[in-house]
């Protein structure tokens, strides 16, 4: 456990001391949302709204999350392989990752609201549907990375291997947050939320079970 | 054999009373029998599909002796 | 004997359901009319489909722990073979759909379900092609099968259950009750479904025959 968060510190030590890929991100989010801002003006449709918001935390996620095993040089490779517990690492990494997808789609939609309005009845809800969003997102991608980076690295690898498997994932999420701006009570999203957190338990799990082959191949 | 009496029994059992009202379907074309023409193509379809399978089977099946005599000498 | 009985079952089974699907009695339903009958030809497809990615699965499982190259050409084949299934199945689905639901594609989760389930396997080939050592793809592909799969699950079985589907049974009921599938629909159903799944798997072992055939003669 006690190594679990030291890893996550090493992380986000590491991540802020080359800001640029933290900060890129955050400059493509921005900048989507500016481009989305001036290619719609106002948005008045909550649906569409809603879905944007998911399509644009997406593509977020899998360049935020995309350079997490890909960026490890050969040396650092061996030193975890040798000295770390597979599932320790891999459970860092999930934890780092919801940590920092947290923190990005808080922030889109800080932004978000900002250029195409607040349309959101429930906002408590749908922070509680971020949330579990962005940590299903980054839990999947987190493993999904992991066979990208051992499958020779290509970028577009881990879009083709990750879309699919993050349908269901997202089309429950965007149903939570779709009640959620419409105001509708805990009893008509809860089995929503059920199913968002057993996904949830799920992703982790397997990712758990799972990331050691990976650490061998 | 035996299969086969069972399977006619069950075919038999399906064929009596369409006449019922109401919801159109194509009892016209079951009472001339035209429905055994369909039958029949789909059958034949089917068939061809399996010669074709067993012949595959049966090639591969040479191939696999083939090589396991030649490994064996 | 045994070696050829089942493959003797499979096609007098699908000739029965062939039979017996054309000519039996079946509900008189409005909208629907004869095209009922498309239960016998299309749900069997989507059943094969999931019976081979389950081999699938279950040979990727056998994979990862054991480690014998076998396993993981059984798992790649199968899945291949489920695609064509899940081919035919989409294809037929898409026409009958047009002629009950009035559309080539209806939002509806089961067949967002099945689309998707397919592109998991799309992503699955690409995967084995981009890895061209041998024990490192069989690795990676069998992890992402075993991951993947299970999402999919969630996505057929319990996703629909959440929403109204178009299809019978979901939206409450997981049975086929709505489409008053009478004892008669199941006397027909049932074999068809063995009947397919069993095709399926003799087109499996003829393609893992000749796989293993072309691996000894490489060597």
């Amino acid at each position: 456990m006690r190594n679990i968060f030291t890893l996550v510190g090493k992380e986000i030590t590491l991540e802020w001391r080359n800001k640029y890929a933290l900060s890129g991100v955050f400059i493509y989010v921005i900048s989507t949302i500016f481009i989305c801002y001036n290619a719609f003006r106002q948005m008045i449709d909550p649906q569409a709204w809603n879905a944007l918001f998911w399509i644009i935390l997406l593509f977020a996620a899998v360049n935020a999350v995309a350079k997490s095993f890909m960026q490890e040089t050969r040396g650092l490779q061996l030193f975890y392989y040798s000295f770390l517990d597979p599932q320790q690492v891999i459970l860092a990494r999930i934890v780092y990752n919801s940590v920092l997808m947290t923190v990005i789609s808080l922030a889109s939609f800080g932004f978000y609201t900002v250029f195409l309005g607040n349309l959101v009845a429930d906002v408590p809800m749908f922070l509680l549907g971020l949330l579990l969003g962005s940590t299903g997102f980054a839990a999947v991608l987190t493993l999904v990375s992991a066979i990208a980076s051992r499958a020779g690295n290509s970028a577009s690898l881990m879009a083709v291997l990750s879309f699919p498997i993050l349908l269901p994932l997202l089309i429950t999420v965007i149903r939570f947050s779709r009640n959620a701006m419409e105001g509708f009570s805990w009893s008509v999203n809860n089995p929503h939320l059920l199913v968002l957190l057993s996904l949830n338990a799920l992703v982790i799990a397997l990712a758990y079970l799972l990331f050691p082959y990976i650490w061998k191949a | 054999m035996k299969k086969f009496q069972l399977i006619l029994a069950l075919c038999m059992t399906c064929l009596p009373a369409f006449a019922q009202q109401g919801v159109d379907m194509a009892d016209t074309m079951r009472s001339e029998g035209k429905i055994y023409v369909v039958v029949g193509v789909m059958a034949i379809v089917f068939t061809v599909v399996l010669v074709y399978l067993v012949l595959l089977d049966r090639k591969i099946g040479r191939l696999e002796r083939k090589i396991r005599n030649r490994a064996g000498t | 004997m045994m070696r050829y009985v089942w493959k003797i079952a499979a096609a007098l089974l699908v000739y029965y359901s062939l039979v017996a699907g054309l000519t039996g009695e079946v509900p008189r339903m409005a909208i629907l009319n004869e095209t009922i009958r498309n239960i016998y030809f299309h749900v069997p497809m989507w059943f094969t489909m999931m019976a081979l990615f389950l081999v699938s699965l279950i040979y990727s499982l056998k994979y990862l722990s054991g480690s014998s190259p076998d396993h993981d050409l059984v798992a790649a084949e199968a899945a291949r073979v489920a695609m064509v299934f899940g081919i035919a199945g989409l294809l037929t689905g898409m026409l009958w759909a047009r002629f009950t639901w009035g559309a080539w594609w209806v939002n509806d989760t089961k067949l967002n379900g099945s689309a998707a389930t397919m592109l998991v396997y799309a992503a699955y080939f690409i995967l084995r092609n981009s890895v061209p050592e041998k024990q490192k793809r069989a690795r990676l592909s069998a992890v992402y099968a075993i991951f993947s799969f299970s999402l999919m699950i969630v996505f057929i079985m319990v996703l629909p259950r959440l929403t109204d589907s178009l299809h019978p049974g979901n939206g409450g009921n997981p049975a086929f009750g709505s489409y008053d599938l009478d004892s008669r629909m199941r006397a027909v159903f049932y074999p068809a479904v063995a009947g397919w799944i069993l095709v399926g798997l003799w087109i499996l072992q003829i393609r893992i025959r000749t796989r293993k055939l072309e691996n000894t003669v490489s060597i």
